[in-house]
């Protein structure tokens, strides 16, 4: 009896050297125990995932159309600077080149006022996809990181399953929170640990001015969760506590998306992005 | 042109003084009695099989530049000749300052004898002499017989010597001429006072310069590196493993150097000299100061790599040089108590822009700097990380905004979008009143219903850039139906500027 157990001990062991999981483990058992609650703060969104949102991994942002990249950027700057707050460290921003024609580019004052220092942020653009791969590929091997986030614009062949497997192995082995931004691009099966589809919400009434804009809102679906379960929400940026909290809304005034279902009906018709009318 | 002997002469043309005449002539025409300064009608007149082509200057000067970066092998001094179109026998030379270098070669004579040899090779008829000042070289090389003048020859080497091998314009040359002076020992014994009386200082200035009585300074085309190192090779190299290798033996000599200095490279350049006489520089720049051979030899990898096309070897290498070109003083590397060295904190980031930066280029590898004006795509400006004093100024990030947000606590209202449009982008927009919110617009195409606005929030036009004519901006965040937030702006205030003001989207909110 005392020999079986020693054997799967030794088993598990293996298992967790296979994994390369276990250095991802320590840091994350610390960030819990810094934290003490979920990295969101928002108890609905912290229960879709069974050990807590896996912080060191792969995560998609996405949105579908380029007028939401401002709202994406958004979630990801608010879930580094508020989330993620004992992350100290300097972000990698890797921007694919296609991104900047249309996307526009970062803006450092809008940054700070998220609480993101600017200073903290190397941005790498280089001028091909191909080097922006493999220098996502460079910064996800770098130990002393905060995140890596890789702007990419819709869906490259190139960026496939197994690039994105070898920055999740690589994430996880670092201790590395790595986020992939994609700009106006489709639903796609890869390895990242999530998935989120952001979209500008109107936002809340400002008290004090009539048609004023209040606290933002993004509507934000985890369409992909492989380590519990998927949801909808509509989320707000507190300003003040720097963070974000739950709007629950009342009226489903869209129709469901098709993120927790296996396989969402196809979309009617093709969202083109348009050339620049100038 | 030694690889034509059947051929006729040939000429260089070009239009000089209103008629087409033979700049530079071979050597067969000139054994016919063609001339430079010739007009082409004289000179087929001499010789109607002459061929003939369009002078090209520029072609000229990258030949010369070649050569010279090609001369680097035998001193980092190498110099063009820069003489003014007026004076005598000018023509592009080079001046390589040998002091201290001769010995590596096997003495004066030797060097000499490889420069041209290996000229020859390369189908180039060199000139060339040794001497203890530029300006007896000068002369030696162009009028002299024996090309090595003795240290301390120059005087007997050039008293016999025409007055042209000094360097002076013609017109002093003619009048010289009609004096009865001829050489340079005719001038040499003369008093010194009436020459200058005559000809200017500029004559006694040449004499003295060539005589060695006037210091004359080169100007090096290339700053000398801070150190170097080196190796020839007697069978030429092409393999890139092999060009990495000696790369870090190279890096492995230069350590020594640099410990003892206590000094790291910031700036560092690997040349390649090919069999063929042609240079490749490879150039890198790493963020913080570097003395591990891994730590050079990785990016000078990185570096060929990010090259668009693989390095052309041809027939291979036969030296190669690695110069420190920027050295900086580094951190001293504290060890612990147990003697291991301590794990520098920045390390494995610094690493990572230098990996970046050399494959990418370090113009691709950047950081925000804030900059003082309130117009945004002018207020924060993006540097290289690998920028001169990379590291030390990180410590000193200086962001105005980041300071407030700690200490005064966080903007109550974000102002600012998260995305900004280095280009604001016009667009059709309609307002109720023409200095009012606009309540449509149709930006990219897409008609956008404006349900909340704030602002106006006035930035007035830079004049002292801008001029007085420059417009003022005023920005409203508005937000559409579905929720997206958007920075527009309208150029130019209604009324007192402008009657038709425009509409431009600046930037994203989240």
């Amino acid at each position: 009896m005392q020999g079986t157990r020693h054997r799967i001990e030794a088993l598990q062991k293996a298992i967790a050297r296979i994994d390369r999981r276990h250095e991802s483990f320590a840091r994350h058992a610390c960030l819990h125990a810094d934290g003490g609650e979920g990295v969101f703060n928002v108890g609905s969104i912290d229960a879709a995932f069974k050990d807590g949102f896996p912080v060191f991994a792969l995560h998609e942002v996405r949105c579908s159309l380029t007028r939401d990249i401002g709202a994406a950027t958004g979630f990801v700057a608010g879930l580094m600077a508020g989330c993620m707050k004992h992350l100290k460290g300097r972000i990698v921003w890797i921007c694919d080149p296609a991104c900047r024609l249309d996307g526009g580019r970062l803006f450092p004052a809008g940054l700070a006022m998220f609480g993101l220092d600017p200073a903290r942020l190397l941005l790498v653009c280089p001028t091909d996809l191909k080097s922006a791969l493999w220098a996502s590929d460079e910064a996800a091997k770098c130990g002393d990181l905060a995140g890596v986030v890789f702007q990419v614009k819709g869906n490259p062949a190139c960026f496939d399953m197994t690039a994105t497997r070898r920055l999740m192995l690589k994430a996880q082995h670092n201790g590395l929170f790595i986020c992939i931004l994609r700009q106006g691009g489709g639903e796609e099966a890869n390895a990242a640990a999530t998935r989120w589809h952001v979209q500008a919400q109107p936002s809340a009434s400002d008290p004090q001015l009539e048609k004023g804009i209040g606290a933002m809102r993004l509507d934000l679906a985890l369409e992909r969760n492989r380590n519990g379960h998927t949801g909808h929400w509509t989320i707000a940026w507190n300003q003040l506590e720097h963070g974000f909290e739950h709007v629950p809304t009342d009226i489903v005034d869209r129709p469901a998306a098709s993120f927790d279902r296996p396989n969402g009906a196809p979309q009617m018709g093709q969202v083109v992005a348009l050339e620049r009318a100038s | 042109m030694n690889g034509r002997p059947d051929a006729p002469p040939i000429a260089a043309i070009a239009k000089v003084k209103n008629a087409m005449r033979l700049v530079a002539v071979d050597g067969r025409g000139q054994k016919t009695g063609l001339q430079v300064e010739q007009t082409l009608s004289d000179a087929r007149a001499l010789c109607p099989d002459l061929e003939v082509f369009d002078h090209d200057e520029r072609a000229d000067a990258a030949l010369l530049e070649a050569v010279a970066a090609w001369c680097d092998r035998y001193t980092p001094l190498v110099a063009l000749e820069r003489l003014p179109q007026t004076v005598a026998g000018s023509c592009h030379g080079l001046f390589l300052d040998i002091s201290g270098c001769a010995h590596l070669f096997g003495g004066e004579e030797a060097m000499l004898d490889d420069v041209t040899a290996r000229l020859r090779i390369g189908g180039l008829l060199a000139k060339v002499a040794v001497a203890d000042t530029p300006g007896a070289a000068w002369a030696v090389a162009r009028y002299g017989d024996r090309p090595v003048v003795p240290a301390g020859g120059n005087e007997k080497a050039l008293l016999d010597l025409p007055l042209a091998c000094l360097r002076l314009e013609t017109q002093t040359l003619d009048i010289l001429r009609k004096l009865g002076l001829r050489t340079v020992g005719c001038i040499a014994g003369l008093p010194r006072a009436p020459l200058a009386a005559r000809f200017g200082s500029g004559l006694l200035l040449r004499l003295d310069q060539a005589l060695g009585r006037v210091e004359e300074a080169i100007s090096p085309r290339l700053p000398v590196p801070e150190l170097s190192s080196e190796r020839i090779f007697g069978e030429p190299i092409s393999l890139q493993e092999d060009i990495e290798r000696t790369a870090a033996q190279l890096a492995g000599n230069l350590r020594q150097r640099l410990d003892a200095r206590q000094l790291g490279a910031r700036q560092l350049e690997l040349k390649l000299f090919r069999v063929d006489g042609h240079v490749t520089t490879i150039a890198v720049r790493a963020a913080s100061p570097v003395y591990h051979a891994e730590r050079i030899v990785m990016l000078f990898r990185e570096r060929i790599a990010g090259f668009h096309d693989d390095l052309d070897a041809g027939f291979g290498f036969d030296l190669i040089r690695l110069n420190i070109v920027e050295s900086e003083d580094r951190g001293q590397e504290q060890a612990d108590l147990g003697g291991n060295a301590g794990k520098d904190h920045g390390a494995a980031f610094s690493g990572l822009v230098d990996k970046l930066g050399a494959r990418l280029g370090t113009d691709r590898v950047q950081r925000f700097v804030a900059a003082d004006t309130h117009i945004p795509e002018r207020s924060y400006g993006l540097v290289a990380q690998a920028a001169a004093g990379g590291a030390a100024a990180d410590q000193a990030a200086f962001w105005r905004e980041t300071d407030a947000v700690e200490d005064r606590g966080a903007p109550q209202v974000i102002t600012r979008p998260i995305v900004l449009f280095e280009r604001p982008e016009p667009v059709e927009a309609v307002a109720e009143v023409p200095d009012g919110p606009p309540i449509r617009f149709r930006w990219r195409r897409t008609l956008y219903q404006i349900t909340r606005s704030e602002g106006p929030e006035r930035i007035a036009c830079e004049w002292w850039r801008d001029g007085r004519s420059g417009h003022s901006r005023d920005y409203f965040r508005v937000e559409d139906e579905e929720g997206h937030r958007f920075w527009i702006f309208r150029h130019g205030l209604f009324g007192r500027e402008t009657h038709t003001p425009q509409w431009f989207m600046h930037g994203l909110f989240a």
